[in-house]
């Protein structure tokens, strides 16, 4: 080892990002070179070749497509890579740590987020349904179902105007709409057809579909219109009152989980997955209203996250691990790679809406973990803040990285990653 | 080829044999020497005509003597050692016979005169030539003065020359380098050096240079003869074949008779005819018998066996036996010594303990430690009645030298007492078995290929204030119930931890038990004197409403319900105050209630009071609003009871045993022994032919209800009385919790196979509860579809494990 230690490895630095170009020759440096002294060496690398680089910036660096955590020969060598020929490093802007942003409190356990630019959409086990602005003000706060609420999304996130869906453990979904800025919500459509609770719920990427699966184990489809349908009927006085609601029913009910289906994605307009506890994650075909592919695990699902960018689907089940899965490889197993760094049951995951290497999870030991793909062994960042298990993340908003959990607490951390 | 020629040969006139030769001659040479040679033999012929007219007389004498050595070399091939000795003048013939002889035939050609010196020398001449022959190509000029001398010598003088040479033609695979002396060896050998062999002065013969491999190609491009060169591996030379040598490998090759004179339609000649010749061509030498047997030698042998049989001679062995008893005779003295001492009727012999070798004590002159002082000396004298007891049987002593110890005076009897010992005291060999511990311990598979199962803690559920007695879940998991001391029952959500329900009780929560009837939502719970009948308004609002509906609906009965049956329950509707809490149905007891089960269908309950001696278990059905007591008398402290899972058997474990009765027959079926002071709770396998009972004792018992009443398996894995027990409905797992704070997670593969017994192998010790006045863990239950085990503890938190 000694005299590895001491001796050089040629390499060349590389980027995708032309600002931070530097000439393409090879360096030798030495093989205990870590990120850091690589760092340095690329900032010096930088000074020369322009002369507008004045201020210097952090980089991370890739070889054999994943991050160097430790030295590069260790890094090397873990992935048995001969360090006789030129290797190819490959650079990237450095992912800034997140900063706590804010903090916005509730009366009860926080069980799902989602924002727009603007706004929080968030639900509570006090059977509420709240918006706050995304500085932490409360907007509206309304509490019609009469169970928990576990789920909420908003229609079209760019589009408030399209309304939101929550759905709850007492086996209805409403729609809602919302004039923006406006301190009233209005309940349009009631979902009906669940015979447990509703655990998850998803809008399609043309915002035309609703998927709800919970713990009756069907996968339910309904239209996502704001407006009442033909076979609605205002349902009856005693449980809304005048305000004219209607009852929808689902357009299709696609069984075959055999236990609580806990996430459901969509990955296109017409394909659903769905990952659940009975250790399974299907992929139904909407049209055609069957199965289309089915991933089989040892543990129960608790949460996925499918990314339009990656095409790949992560899914954490109830053990430490992060998995991430990519349904269109036919040989060796579809299980990519495993994140494991967490103590307890991950809950949540939710991946990076505009980056397709970073995700970020949540787990019963409290913490929440920013992951770049190409590190599986370490997370990025660690987030903490919070004092009790996180049951959801939320990062559809660039800028903001959200979570929430038993501690009835919304935490916001500001992500100052600049996209390029 | 040569035996096939020769006879043929002798057919030959002379002249043509010289015509042959001559053009053999020729044909050896380059044709550019053949005009040299004839100018030569020209010259020659006008210079030398004395010695013409000498060799002339040679000539013919040597031309008869060829004529007849070669009808005897034709009789007689191999023995031409003989032809030698026998014909002095045909030293030339020899010479190039054979090499070797060399020497002793120029010996003998010296003898023979002056007569014959010049043409000795000329052969010498020649014979140089011929060794250097080879060499031909390399030293042109030489080789050429040498053979155009010793030709033009032969051919003036003799036609002897001719004979030589047709020697040297066919006798020439012998000698195939007549330069290099190391003999018919693999070539290899002289790979590493820079010498080939040896010339006959004994010089090393060096390697010609070789080129590289554009040399080659260079001569291969320029050099028209490349084609026919070919190397010498005795020289290492490049030899340029001749035309000779190029026909004679074409004909080889295209398997014809390589002599080109050969004529294969030669009238054929009878040699081995079947014809009587007068002159046999082979003679066999006279068979022994045809001898006549020596006179005198047979005098001599009879005289040696007359000699034997007299004895005057003796035979080499007679002559060791009269050495042998001549010698002193020795003998081993001790021959034994060495061995078991072979005795007839006494088998395995045990020899006799060997005395211990003296110590120091019994030196003497002893160390000063070993003198007894005034103490020991007294403890000595103590000791007189009970010598036995003494340390040493005698009191060292110090002398002077080895010269003052006297005799030893208990000598004779000390020896005695041995003897009496050995005596008196049979010995024996004791056999004794030694068995390993490990090898009792049966193998077992490796937890790592029993999973999975629960290893790890996942969730705590807190929010209970007091002991957690007892917990279940609902059908789908979802759901977890759980009462507790503090007088409540709570509900949790399995996935989260939270916990969505508490109803208050009046008294202490002993028992609860999730209907198993996936319609009806309704949980028991047995608190102080009551059972309640709850429904928990969690899941489907569809199951939860039809079972309020179901449930208001009183069963109207006609049946009289016995004195016996109303004084042990009373089925009350619920107060509005239970109700709005949850109750449906109020069962007052008169006794306390510890435990309650559903039967597997969620109609039937049993409760169990211990106090209640006859009436101490009771079955009731919700239906019907309807209890009976199916015991007429009591059979001890009822413990725990138990439906089987699918025959109507009711298990019913007292103190001490356990009792399998039918329902439907009402008859006692089996009684399980379960060898144990107390039981505390039972548990059923999902297959109900297996039962696990856990008692105070500290033991789990596993019953194979086929195989006997006597358990199957005992399990002592905890330290202190086991508390809960609990089989997993699809894996094959179980678990029990006990006051030693200790969740041990064990496999228990049952086999449909009715030979193969079951599978016990303990997996995981968890051990996360806090210990509570003494207590540790209360109930243990497996999530209804999950890998995962939930433990309640005196610590008032549920936990969940998960794999």
């Amino acid at each position: 080892m000694q005299y590895s230690n001491e001796c050089q490895l040629q390499i060349r630095l590389l980027t995708k990002q032309e600002i931070y170009s530097v000439p393409d020759v090879p360096v030798s440096v030495p093989s205990n070179i870590d990120p850091k002294a690589l760092n340095q060496l690329l900032n010096e690398l930088l000074k020369e070749s322009s002369a507008d680089f004045l201020k210097p910036k952090d980089f991370d660096f890739l070889a054999v497509g994943e991050l160097i955590r430790l030295t590069l020969l260790e890094h090397l060598q873990e992935r048995n890579v001969s360090t006789e020929s030129t290797i190819d490093v490959e650079y990237i802007e450095r992912t800034p740590a997140p900063e706590p942003e804010d903090s916005i409190l509730h009366d009860d356990w926080v069980s799902s987020i989602q924002c727009t630019d603007k706004w929080i959409l968030s639900g509570c086990y006090d059977n509420s349904v709240n918006i706050w602005t995304s500085h932490g003000k409360p907007v509206v706060s309304v509490k019609d179902h009469s169970e928990m609420v576990k789920g909420v999304t908003w229609i079209d996130r760019n589009d408030v105007s399209k309304g939101f869906v929550s759905v709850s453990h007492d086996q209805t979904g409403v729609i809602w709409e919302w004039v923006e800025g406006s301190e009233q919500m209005i309940p349009k459509v009631q979902l009906r057809g669940h015979e447990r609770g509703i655990d998850c719920v998803s809008v399609s990427p043309n915002s035309a579909t609703l998927a709800t699966g919970g713990w009756d184990t069907n996968l339910k489809l309904w239209s996502a219109s704001l407006n009442a349908d033909d076979t609605g009927e205002p349902s009856s006085k005693r449980l809304r009152g005048a305000r004219g609601i209607f009852t929808r029913v689902p357009l299709h009910t696609l069984k075959g989980h055999k236990e609580d289906i806990s996430s459901v994605n969509w990955t296109d307009n017409h394909t659903v997955c769905t990952a659940s506890m009975d250790h399974t994650i299907k992929f139904w075909d909407c049209e055609l209203n069957g199965i289309k592919n089915e991933i089989v695990d040892q543990k129960a699902f608790l949460s996925s996250s499918w990314s339009t960018l990656s095409n790949t689907l992560l899914a954490a089940s109830a053990d430490r691990n992060i998995r991430l899965y990519d349904p269109r490889s036919t040989e060796g197993s579809i299980c990519k790679s495993m994140f494991t760094s967490h103590v307890l049951w991950v809950t949540c995951v939710t991946w990076s809406k505009y980056n397709e290497h970073l995700f970020l999870s949540g787990s019963y030991d409290s913490t929440v973990k920013m992951w770049d793909t190409r590190s599986p062994k370490a997370p990025l960042y660690n987030l903490r803040g919070h004092e009790g298990q996180v049951l959801t993340v939320d990062w559809s908003n660039n800028k903001y990285l959200m979570s929430g959990g038993t501690d009835n607490s919304i935490n916001i951390f500001k992500n100052k990653h600049v996209l390029h | 080829m040569g035996k096939l020629e020769k006879p043929q040969k002798r057919k030959l006139d002379k002249t043509t044999v010289k015509e042959r030769d001559l053009n053999n001659i020729e044909d050896t040479e380059d044709s550019e020497e053949e005009d040299f040679f004839k100018d030569q033999i020209k010259e020659d012929d006008s210079s030398d005509s004395e010695a013409d007219i000498d060799e002339s007389e040679i000539d013919e004498s040597d031309n008869e003597n060829y004529e007849s050595s070669e009808e005897e070399s034709e009789e007689n091939p191999d023995d031409v050692s003989s032809a030698e000795g026998s014909e002095n003048e045909e030293d030339d013939e020899q010479d190039e016979l054979s090499d070797n002889k060399e020497d002793e035939t120029s010996e003998e050609e010296a003898q023979i005169g002056d007569k014959h010196e010049g043409t000795k020398q000329d052969k010498n001449k020649y014979k140089s030539k011929d060794k250097a022959q080879v060499e031909k190509h390399k030293a042109k000029t030489e080789v050429k003065v040498q053979t155009s001398e010793a030709i033009s010598d032969k051919i003036e003088g003799s036609k002897s020359l001719v004979t030589t040479n047709e020697y040297e033609d066919h006798d020439t695979s012998d000698e195939e380098d007549i330069r290099n002396t190391t003999g018919n060896i693999p070539k290899n050998w002289y790979d590493e050096y820079k010498h080939l062999g040896y010339d006959w002065d004994g010089n090393k013969i060096i390697k010609p240079e070789t080129g590289d491999h554009l040399d080659e190609f260079l001569k291969r491009m320029e050099d028209p003869d490349f084609w026919r060169t070919v190397k010498d591996p005795q020289t290492g030379q490049n030899v340029i074949l001749s035309d000779e040598d190029i026909n004679l490998i074409k004909r080889i090759k295209a398997q014809k008779i390589p002599d080109v004179s050969f004529d294969e339609y030669a009238p054929w000649i009878e040699w081995f005819t079947s014809e009587v010749e007068k002159m046999p061509i082979r003679s066999f030498p006279e068979h022994k018998r045809s001898f006549l047997p020596s006179r005198t030698e047979a005098k001599k042998v009879s005289k040696l066996v007359h000699a034997l049989k007299m004895g005057w001679i003796k035979t080499r062995e007679e002559r060791e036996k009269l050495r042998a008893k001549k010698e002193p005779q020795f003998y081993m003295l001790w021959s034994t010594d060495d061995q078991a001492e072979d005795m007839r009727r006494i088998h395995k012999h045990i020899s006799a303990p060997k005395r211990l070798l003296p110590g120091h004590a019994e030196s003497y002159n002893p160390p000063p430690e070993y003198i007894f002082d005034a103490k020991e000396m007294k403890d000595w004298n103590k000791q007189k009645n009970t010598p036995w007891k003494r340390k040493l049987h005698f009191v060292p002593q110090k002398y002077e030298s080895l010269r003052r110890v006297p005799a030893y005076p208990r000598y004779i009897k000390e020896r005695f007492l041995r003897c009496l010992d050995l005596y008196l005291c049979p010995r024996a060999i004791k056999m004794k078995l030694s068995i390993e511990p490990e090898s009792l311990v049966p193998k077992l598979p490796s937890p790592r290929d029993l999973q999975p199962f629960p290893n790890t803690l996942a969730i705590e559920y807190k929010g209970h204030t007091d002991m957690v007695r007892s917990i279940s879940t609902d059908k789908t998991g979802q759901y977890l119930l759980s009462g507790s001391d503090d007088c409540t029952v709570k509900i949790w959500e399995v996935n989260t931890g939270r916990c969505l329900k508490t109803i208050q009780t009046d008294s202490v929560v002993r028992c609860v038990e999730w209907c198993p009837n996936a319609a009806l939502s309704l949980i028991l719970v047995a608190t102080g004197n009551d059972v309640l009948i709850i429904n928990p308004g969690v899941g489907d609002f569809l199951v939860t409403g039809k079972t309020d509906d179901v449930l208001k609906e009183v069963p109207q009965s006609d049946v009289v319900v016995s004195e016996r049956v109303k004084t042990t329950v009373q089925w009350c509707e619920p107060e509005e105050k239970l109700y709005e809490r949850g109750v449906r149905m109020h069962l007052k007891h008169f006794k306390m209630v510890t435990q309650v089960t559903w039967h597997g269908k969620g109609d039937y309950f049993g409760c169990v009071m211990p106090d209640g001696q006859s009436r101490s278990v009771l079955i009731s059905q919700i239906s019907k609003r309807k209890s009976q007591l199916p015991f007429a008398k009591s059979k001890g402290l009822v413990q725990s009871i138990l439906f089987h899972p699918t025959k109507p058997f009711l298990f019913v474990a007292t103190q001490r045993h356990v009792r399998i009765y039918d329902l439907i027959k009402q008859a006692q079926v089996k009684k399980l022994l379960t060898n144990s002071k107390w039981i505390s709770t039972m548990a059923i396998h999902p297959g109900g032919d297996n039962l696990l009972v856990g008692t105070y004792d500290r033991k789990m018992l596993w019953f194979d209800l086929d195989l006997s009443t006597k358990p199957y398996q005992t399990l002592r894995l905890h330290g202190t009385a086991v508390r809960g027990v609990a089989f997993h409905k699809r894996y094959p797992l179980f678990a029990s919790g006990s006051d030693d704070r200790n969740l041990i997670i064990s496999h228990g593969m049952v086999y449909n196979d009715l030979l193969q017994n079951p599978l016990i192998v303990p997996l995981k010790r968890l051990q996360d509860h806090q210990a509570f006045n003494d207590f540790g863990i209360f109930g243990v239950h497996f999530h209804p579809l999950q890998p995962w085990v939930f433990s309640s503890g005196a610590d008032s938190t549920i936990k969940l494990y998960s794999n």
